[in-house]
C-alpha cells in the first residue's frame, strides 16, 4: 500500500517536472547569466535614492490606507461568517463570497482597478482594501467561532441585547486576535504592495520596473535595497507590536 | 416565585434532556438541585432564562413568562435573573468592575452602554455589589489574575449587580479547591437569608447540598425522583438519585 503512494507519488512528481520543464542543466547553465546580471548591479546607484525613498513611501501608505479600510470593511463581514454569530442563512453564502473574492489575489485586483480608475497609487489601494478585506474577513469569522461560550452565556444570562452581548461577550475575546491579525496582514501587504507599480498601481515597484526596463540594473538595485530595507521594517515594529497583544 | 410545568427538553439531534418537569418554587428557598453530571440539573437551570429552548412545557419566573416570550420580554425576565457558572465565565481580559458592571447591562441604556458609557448609579451599584462579596480592593485587576475562588466570587457580584429576584448557580464549587466550597456556599446562603432572594443551586455533592438546602430536588435521567426538606434524604433517597453505584 504504502510502496504504490509511493510509486505514484514518483510518477506524478516526474510528470510534473517534465512539463514543467524543470531542468537542472539549464539552471545550471543560466548561473553565469545570473551572476552576470548581479554584478552589473553593483555598486548601487545612490543618485536615485531619493526617487526609491518617495517610492517606498508611497508604497507603505497604499499598504497602510488599504489595510486600514479593509481592517474596519472586514468587521461585519467576519461576524456575518461566524458560525456561532450568524444564522445559518446568512454565514453559508457569506462563506462562499469571501471564498470566491480570496481567491483572487491583490495583483490581479491591481489590473482590474487601473482600467477602473486609472494609473497610480489609488487603484494599488482599492487592490488592497479588496484583497485585505475578504481574506481577513475569514481569519475574523474563524477567531468569533473560537470564542469561549463561557462569557457569551454570563452576558446573555443579564438580559442584555444582542449587540450589548458582542460587544460585552465577543469583542474583547477576539479584539486582541483582530489586531494581530491586522499587522499580519499590514506585513504581506507591504510586499504585496512592492510589485503594484509593476501595473501601474503606484508605489516602488514603479521605479523597479523602470529602471529593468532602461536596463539601468545600477539604479534597480538601489530600488531593491529599499525595498528590502522597507519590508524588513515593518516586519520588526509590526511583530513587535504583535507580541504586546498576547 | 418559579414555576415549571410539563419541562420537556430535546437537545438535538434527539437526546431526552428532560421529560416533563414540573415543580414550583416558592421566594425565599434555598433549593438545591441535586443528581449525577448528566441527570439534567444544567439543561434545567439554563431552561430558566432560556439560556435553554424549551421544546414543550411552561415556564414563570417572578411573574412573568419565560417560555413564548418575545425577544424583550425573554431579556426583561432575564435581568431578574441572575447566574452564577461552574466556569465563573468572566471576562477574562477585563477588569474586575466592569465584570461586575455588565451586570447592569439589561437596565442601562443599550447604545451608551455599547460605547462604554455607564449612568453613575449603575458604576456605584457595581461597586456595591464588589464590595459585598468582600474584593472590593481588587476592582482595577484584571479578572484573569484572580484566583478561582475570588473570580466566583466576582461572578457572584455580578449576579447580584441585576437586582434580581432569583439567582441561579450552576454547580458554583465544581471547578474550586474543595476547601473554598463552604466560602462560595455560604455568601449564597447569605443572599438568600439577608437580602430574601431566592436561589436555585445544582451540586452533584450530596453533603454540601444537606448543608445549605431547604429544600433538595433531585434528579436522574432528566426527572425528578424526589423533592423534600433536606432531613427527608434518606438512604433510599441517596439511592434513587446516585443509582446503586457509589
Amino acid at each position: 500500500m504504502t510502496r504504490a503512494v509511493f510509486f505514484v507519488a514518483l510518477v506524478v512528481f516526474a510528470w510534473l517536472a517534465w512539463d514543467t520543464g524543470a531542468d537542472p542543466v539549464r539552471l545550471a547553465r543560466g548561473l553565469p547569466w545570473i551572476l552576470d546580471f548581479v554584478r552589473r548591479m553593483m555598486p548601487p546607484d545612490v543618485s536615485v535614492l531619493p526617487a526609491a525613498l518617495a517610492g517606498a513611501l508611497k508604497t507603505v501608505e497604499i499598504a497602510l490606507l488599504g489595510t486600514a479600510v479593509a481592517a474596519v470593511l472586514a468587521l461585519p463581514l467576519g461576524f456575518l461568517s461566524a458560525r456561532n454569530v450568524a444564522p445559518r442563512a446568512v454565514f453559508y453564502p457569506a462563506r462562499a463570497v469571501l471564498n470566491f473574492f480570496r481567491s483572487v489575489d491583490t495583483l490581479v485586483y491591481a489590473l482590474v482597478f487601473v482600467a477602473a480608475v486609472g494609473l497610480g497609487p489609488f487603484p494599488g489601494v482599492l487592490a488592497v482594501v479588496a484583497y485585505t478585506t475578504t481574506s481577513l474577513a475569514k481569519l475574523y469569522g474563524e477567531a468569533v467561532e473560537g470564542v469561549d461560550p463561557g462569557p457569551v452565556d454570563a452576558i446573555t444570562a443579564t438580559g442584555a441585547t444582542q449587540l450589548q452581548v458582542l460587544r460585552f461577550g465577543v469583542i474583547p475575546q477576539v479584539l486582541p486576535l483582530f489586531l494581530s491579525y491586522v499587522l499580519y496582514r499590514l506585513e504581506t501587504n507591504i510586499r504585496a504592495a512592492t510589485v503594484l507599480g509593476f501595473v501601474g498601481a503606484g508605489g516602488i515597484g514603479f521605479y523597479l520596473q523602470t529602471y529593468l526596463r532602461m536596463i539601468d540594473y545600477r539604479a534597480a538595485s538601489t530600488v531593491l535595497l529599499v525595498t528590502v530595507a522597507m519590508v524588513m521594517v515593518v516586519d520588526a515594529i509590526s511583530s513587535r507590536l504583535r507580541d504586546r497583544l498576547v | 416565585m418559579i414555576e415549571v410545568a410539563g419541562l420537556r427538553v430535546v437537545l438535538p439531534p434527539s437526546t431526552v434532556a428532560l421529560h416533563g418537569v414540573d415543580l414550583t418554587i416558592a421566594r425565599g428557598e434555598f433549593v438545591v438541585v441535586l443528581g449525577r453530571s448528566g441527570a439534567g440539573k444544567t439543561t434545567f437551570l439554563r431552561c430558566l432564562n432560556r439560556l435553554v429552548e424549551p421544546t414543550a412545557g411552561t415556564i414563570r419566573v417572578a411573574g412573568r413568562a419565560v417560555t413564548g416570550a418575545g425577544a424583550l420580554a425573554v431579556r426583561e425576565v432575564r435581568r431578574q435573573i441572575g447566574m452564577v457558572f461552574q466556569q465563573f465565565n468572566l471576562v477574562r481580559r477585563a477588569s474586575t468592575i466592569d465584570n461586575v458592571l455588565a451586570g447592569r447591562l439589561g437596565y442601562v441604556p443599550p447604545v451608551a452602554s455599547v460605547f462604554g458609557s455607564f449612568p453613575r448609579a449603575d458604576r456605584e451599584m457595581a461597586r456595591a455589589c464588589l464590595d459585598q462579596v468582600g474584593l472590593g480592593h481588587l476592582a482595577e485587576r484584571r479578572a484573569d489574575t484572580l484566583s478561582g475562588g475570588e473570580q466566583q466570587r466576582v461572578a457572584i457580584a455580578r449576579a447580584l449587580a441585576q437586582r434580581p429576584e432569583v439567582i441561579l448557580a450552576d454547580e458554583p464549587t465544581a471547578s474550586l479547591d474543595p476547601a473554598l466550597t463552604s466560602s462560595i456556599m455560604d455568601i449564597l446562603k447569605a443572599i438568600n437569608v439577608e437580602q430574601g432572594l431566592t436561589l436555585v443551586v445544582s451540586q452533584h455533592q450530596l453533603e454540601t447540598a444537606l448543608a445549605y438546602a431547604t429544600r433538595i430536588v433531585g434528579f436522574r435521567q432528566g426527572r425528578i425522583v424526589f423533592d423534600g426538606p433536606p432531613k427527608a434524604v434518606t438512604p433510599t433517597v441517596v439511592r434513587a438519585i446516585y443509582g446503586d453505584a457509589p
